[in-house]
């Protein structure tokens, strides 16, 4: 993708994951190193009056992917991110994005998303990278 | 704890990690993420790089597995592990980090504070972390928040 080739608006294609599975949480806890109950005990999460629910990091290094699927990952300069709402296995994260301003110097920002497949907003973010350009 | 302010200025205990390749893949096949760039040495110079690049939030393996948990680390903020959320987090990319990089951290709370909204009170605290590599470049910052609910 080329600098000359956005516009502010413009809508990167979507990126969809498959359902987030139970292995799939322990198997990001181990790579990540985060061993909170919370994603992987089950006693732990009724005892604290909820639902087994995914790793927030989980769904930032889905959003993540979406972005390298956009602009290489060579030109990611900032990515930055809230947790709007919890993730619980069996959702459908995709990943959508669009260009909010084109700046000097080849740089764009641009807004990041990841939802479920209702369209609920799990992970909102920003993203700031360098576009080539054609010449 | 007396007053969540207390800990703006908390250094944690510095730490050291080698970016190894087989957690660069361990972490891609942890979220799907099919990009050869993480897994092909050809793949990642034809992006430019020198080795293996590490995927965007790949600065978590280095915080867990090589300073201290998670869990030890709301521990050592004096707060209660259930109760707490990430609520943002943020990275600065200044330069490349390979697979054989050596990062060094620091890591200190930088803002603290509670703020009472409809749903209750809670304390926000935000940890600001530099990583270094072996030629002493500064490479990337972080700040994480954490949000703690009463």
């Amino acid at each position: 993708m080329f600098y000359e080739d956005v516009e502010e608006g413009f809508e990167f294609p979507v990126l969809k994951k498959e359902p987030i599975t139970r292995v799939q949480l322990v198997r990001f806890a181990g790579a990540s190193g985060d061993f909170h109950p919370l994603h992987l005990v089950e006693e732990v999460a009724e005892k604290a009056g909820m639902k087994i629910l995914a790793h927030g990091m989980l769904i930032m290094g889905m959003l993540s992917q979406g972005v390298t699927s956009w602009v290489s990952r060579k030109n990611i300069k900032k990515l930055q991110v809230r947790f709007s709402k919890m993730t619980f296995p069996g959702e459908e994260i995709q990943i959508v994005g669009k260009v909010l301003e084109k700046k000097a110097d080849n740089i764009v920002v641009a807004e990041v998303l990841a939802k479920n497949s209702e369209g609920e907003v799990k992970v909102a973010g920003i993203f700031e990278a360098t576009l080539p350009s054609r010449n | 704890m007396s007053n969540v302010k207390d800990l703006i200025g908390l250094e944690f205990e510095p730490y050291s990690m080698a970016v190894e390749k087989g957690k660069i893949k361990e972490l891609a096949l942890a979220l799907g993420d099919d990009n050869p760039i993480y897994f092909d040495l050809e793949a990642a110079k034809k992006e430019g790089y020198e080795g293996i690049p590490m995927p965007p939030t790949f600065l978590q393996v280095i915080d867990l597995w090589g300073g201290m948990g998670s869990v030890e680390k709301v521990e050592k903020l004096g707060l209660n592990l259930v109760r707490v959320l990430h609520g943002q987090q943020a990275y600065e990319y200044l330069g490349d980090i390979v697979a054989g990089d050596v990062l060094s951290v620091t890591s200190k709370v930088v803002e603290a504070e509670t703020k009472t909204a409809s749903s209750g009170a809670m304390d926000i605290i935000v940890t600001e972390n530099q990583y270094r590599n072996q030629r002493d470049e500064l490479v990337a910052l972080t700040r994480n928040t954490l949000l703690h609910r009463h």
